[in-house]
Parts: structure tokens; C-alpha cells; sequence
């Protein structure tokens, strides 16, 4: 089951690298980036699991329990990544009212032209 | 040979639909409906957090990347597409 | 040609680094299988009720362990907050602005109190359920950005204003270290808990845990202001009318 979970956040970080290091939108870009952040909480969830442990919720009569520390850490990570996404769409917005376009490419060329 | 049991099968499905729809999202064309398919990993990382007992991260994924990312999302994709004169 | 090229070799150097991704995690988990002796996750949840009151390991280790790593990352919020204003500018809502239909705005606002509950309840079962400040303060701020898109801008200004936003995330935010203060003044550490002899109740009952309850709350106001003013901020503008 940790394997399994392992080679998905592995996939999906790949695709959400790829899809940062091609796509010329910015919304798209925003879009992986936030792809990549869910691989790794992903990751840390699989890394904390422990075959036959429950949820970390001490009550009576249970002695097996999956990690919590790595729990604490990804959902550090979850609300600092909405955060992040929060910037990363204002700037898309400010380029946009500044250029009049999502395009990364096409702002770098008139970027170019100003010069 | 271990017997995969129902609740594993699953599991493993959702783990394939995930990465299906991670490419969809970074790679599906039109922007709108790539936010919704974004919306619908994390729904699907959402139940897997919580198959590997990670409730406290289940519930904060469902409530961040389902709600208030694709509101973030829409809302951007909104003020970069309206344009003054229809143009561009 | 070079268009082709580039994405399938930026395709192959990503999966080569998703195998070492792999390879890395693989090898983190077998270093800490093979030890012997106690394990940094027993020795919480073993020692975490007693030492904490809050029968949720992971609200124990947000709120009591590491809680001046939470204290840094709801400065991490605050200051996404401050960059999203500095970036987009004073919000100015626009009056034609588009509403739900009328029967789903009927239907909200005698639902509306009836969705506050969920949210609350999360905050305040922090401690002895799944949940906790984050996710109720995100509940929260969905709920606000619920409001206002059903009815509209200018409403959701009138009744959230971004004023009382802005000043329940400073007061949340002082309320954090005033509460790390009363552990200093009590004698232990900076947001000590039951260390500072704050009372621990019965582990599993609402009132328990010393301040954890309280930091739940807290924090939940905090991230609840803060995320619905970057969505404030972020859709509180003309779409490029006036500026070029």
C-alpha cells in the first residue's frame, strides 16, 4: 500500500514538473504548481503510514497508530500552499492587467520590446 | 501470493484515477476545465489520505484544494479572460 | 524541431527525477525500519495525552509541541495576505455585478446559519476529533467567499467588511502571542502548555487539553480572516476597464 502511494506522488509530482516546465499559461503553470504540492503531502501521508495502524486518535484498547508527525507537517504545507497559490494567482492577475496576457512567452517578448 | 482484498482494489484504482487526472489537469485544453478536474484529484487525494489514515490532512485537503482553491482558481481565470474590448 | 524535442526531453528528465523522488522516500522508510528501540511516533502517542490532554496526536503536536511552528505559519498567511494587497490594490467592488438566481439566494440565506455550524464544530472538537483550527478556519473562509459570490460583491462587503477581516486577523494574531506570553509569565516556556500549569480536564471532553482549545480558535479566526480577504483582494477588481 506504501509503495503503491509512493510511485503515485512520484507520477504525479513528474507530471506536475513537466506540465510547470512546458506550459506558457500562467494559470496552467499555478495549476502544476499546486499539482506538485499535493504529490508531496501525498508522500509525507504515505512515508507516516504503518501497515494495520489507525488514524491518530488515541482511545482505549487501540496500540497501533500511523505517524503523526508527518500529519502535522502536511498540513503545514496544505494551508501555506493555498497561500502560495493566493500570490502566485495575484500576480497572474497584476501581469495580466499589466500586459494583457496569461502567456509567459508572450510577456517576455514584450518585455523584450520595451528595452 | 497476498490476497488483494476489495478495499485494496480500490485503492489502487483511485491511485491510477489520480494520476489520470493530474495529467488531465496540467494538460486537458481549455482552463476552466482544468480547474474542475483539479477539484476532482483532490477529491480523489482526499479519500486516499483518508484510506491511509490520515484524517486530519483527509479533511484539510477536501476543504482547500475542493473549495478554496477552485474558488481562488475561477475567480483568476475570471479577471484574466474579461477583457475591456472583447479583444485579445 | 526544437518544439518537439524540448517537452519529450523535459518529459524524460522529469520521470528520471520521479524515480529518485521514489527512490529517496523508499530508502527514508527503510532507514527507520530497521531501528530498534522507541520510535519518535510511539513516544507521541503514548505520551502525548498526558502530556497534552488533547486525545488527537496531530492537534497536539499543531498546537502544543510545535506551536511556534503554527505561530510561523500564520505569519506565513498574514503575509500572503499583505503581498496579495501590495500586489492587486484596495478592492473596489463593481455595482452590475452578478448573483445567483433568486431561489438559490432564498434557500442560502436560511441555510447560511445552518452551514456555520460545521465549521464551528470542527474548531471546537479540535482536540478530540479529526479537525482543528486549520481546517475550520478554511470552512469558514469558504463560507465567506459563499456569500459573496450567491450575493454579490457590494453585500458581501456590507457584511463581511474588510475591515473586520483585517482586524480579526490582528486580533488573532496579538491573541496567539498573548497567549504564548501567559506560558512565559506562568513561569515555563514561550506557548507552554500544561507545563504552565494551565488545567489539562478529562482527555476526550470539549473542555480540555489547557489552551489548545483556545490556540484552535484562535488560529481558525486567523486562517478563516486571512484566506477570505486574499479571495476579497484577488476579486474585488473592475477586469481591467480602466487600466490599460
Amino acid at each position: 500500500m506504501q509503495n503503491a502511494a509512493f510511485v503515485a506522488a512520484a507520477l504525479v509530482f513528474a507530471i506536475g514538473l513537466h506540465g510547470m516546465l512546458t506550459r506558457r499559461n500562467m494559470i496552467r503553470i499555478c495549476i502544476s504548481i499546486s499539482v506538485m504540492e499535493s504529490s508531496l503531502v501525498m508522500a509525507l501521508v504515505a512515508v507516516a503510514y504503518v501497515p494495520g495502524g489507525s488514524a491518530p486518535i488515541v482511545s482505549d484498547g487501540q496500540t497501533m497508530f500511523v505517524d503523526p508527525l508527518p500529519h502535522a507537517l502536511a498540513l503545514t504545507a496544505i494551508v501555506i500552499g493555498a497561500g502560495i497559490l493566493a500570490i502566485a494567482l495575484a500576480l497572474t492577475v497584476a501581469m495580466y492587467r499589466h500586459y494583457g496576457t496569461t502567456d509567459v512567452l508572450a510577456v517576455f517578448g514584450k518585455t523584450r520590446e520595451g528595452q | 501470493m497476498p490476497v488483494i482484498t476489495g478495499l485494496e482494489l480500490s485503492y489502487f484504482l483511485i491511485l491510477g484515477a489520480l494520476v489520470v487526472t493530474a495529467a488531465a489537469a496540467v494538460h486537458m485544453p481549455g482552463d476552466l476545465t482544468a480547474v474542475i478536474i483539479l477539484s476532482v484529484f483532490s477529491v480523489l487525494s482526499t479519500v486516499v489520505f483518508a484510506l491511509l489514515q490520515a484524517v486530519d490532512v483527509a479533511m484539510a485537503e477536501a476543504v482547500i484544494g475542493a473549495g478554496f482553491m477552485t474558488a481562488l482558481f475561477v475567480t483568476a481565470i475570471g479577471k484574466t479572460r474579461r477583457s475591456a474590448g472583447g479583444k485579445r | 524541431m526544437i518544439r518537439r524535442v524540448v517537452p519529450v526531453a523535459a518529459g524524460v528528465f522529469c520521470l528520471l527525477l520521479a524515480a529518485g523522488f521514489f527512490l529517496v522516500l523508499r530508502g527514508a522508510v527503510e532507514t527507520g525500519s530497521g531501528r530498534d528501540g522507541p520510535l519518535l511516533r510511539d513516544l507521541f502517542t503514548t505520551s502525548s495525552v498526558d502530556e497534552t490532554g488533547s486525545v488527537n496526536v496531530v492537534t497536539a503536536i499543531l498546537m502544543d509541541y510545535r506551536a511556534f511552528d503554527t505561530l510561523g505559519e500564520a505569519t506565513v498567511i498574514f503575509t500572503a495576505v499583505a503581498v496579495a494587497a501590495a500586489i492587486l490594490g484596495k478592492p473596489r467592488p463593481t455595482e452590475s455585478q452578478r448573483t445567483m438566481g433568486l431561489l438559490s439566494r432564498r434557500l442560502l440565506s436560511s441555510v447560511l446559519p445552518l452551514f456555520l455550524l460545521f465549521p464551528l464544530f470542527v474548531i471546537a472538537h479540535g482536540h478530540i476529533s479529526p479537525g482543528g483550527g486549520f481546517q475550520g478556519g478554511v470552512s469558514l473562509a469558504v463560507l465567506v467567499i459563499l456569500i459573496h459570490v450567491a450575493f454579490g460583491d457590494p453585500f458581501g462587503q456590507n457584511v463581511v467588511p474588510l475591515r473586520l477581516l483585517v482586524m480579526v486577523e490582528y486580533g488573532a494574531a496579538l491573541g496567539l502571542v498573548a497567549v504564548g506570553m501567559l506560558g512565559i509569565v506562568q513561569g515555563a516556556s514561550f506557548l507552554a502548555n500544561l507545563a504552565a500549569g494551565f488545567p489539562s480536564g478529562t482527555p476526550g471532553s470539549l473542555l480540555s487539553g489547557g489552551v489548545i482549545p483556545v490556540l484552535n480558535l484562535l488560529v481558525g479566526l486567523k486562517v478563516a480572516a486571512g484566506l477570505s480577504s486574499l479571495y476579497i483582494y484577488l476579486s474585488g477588481h473592475e477586469a481591467s476597464r480602466g487600466d490599460r
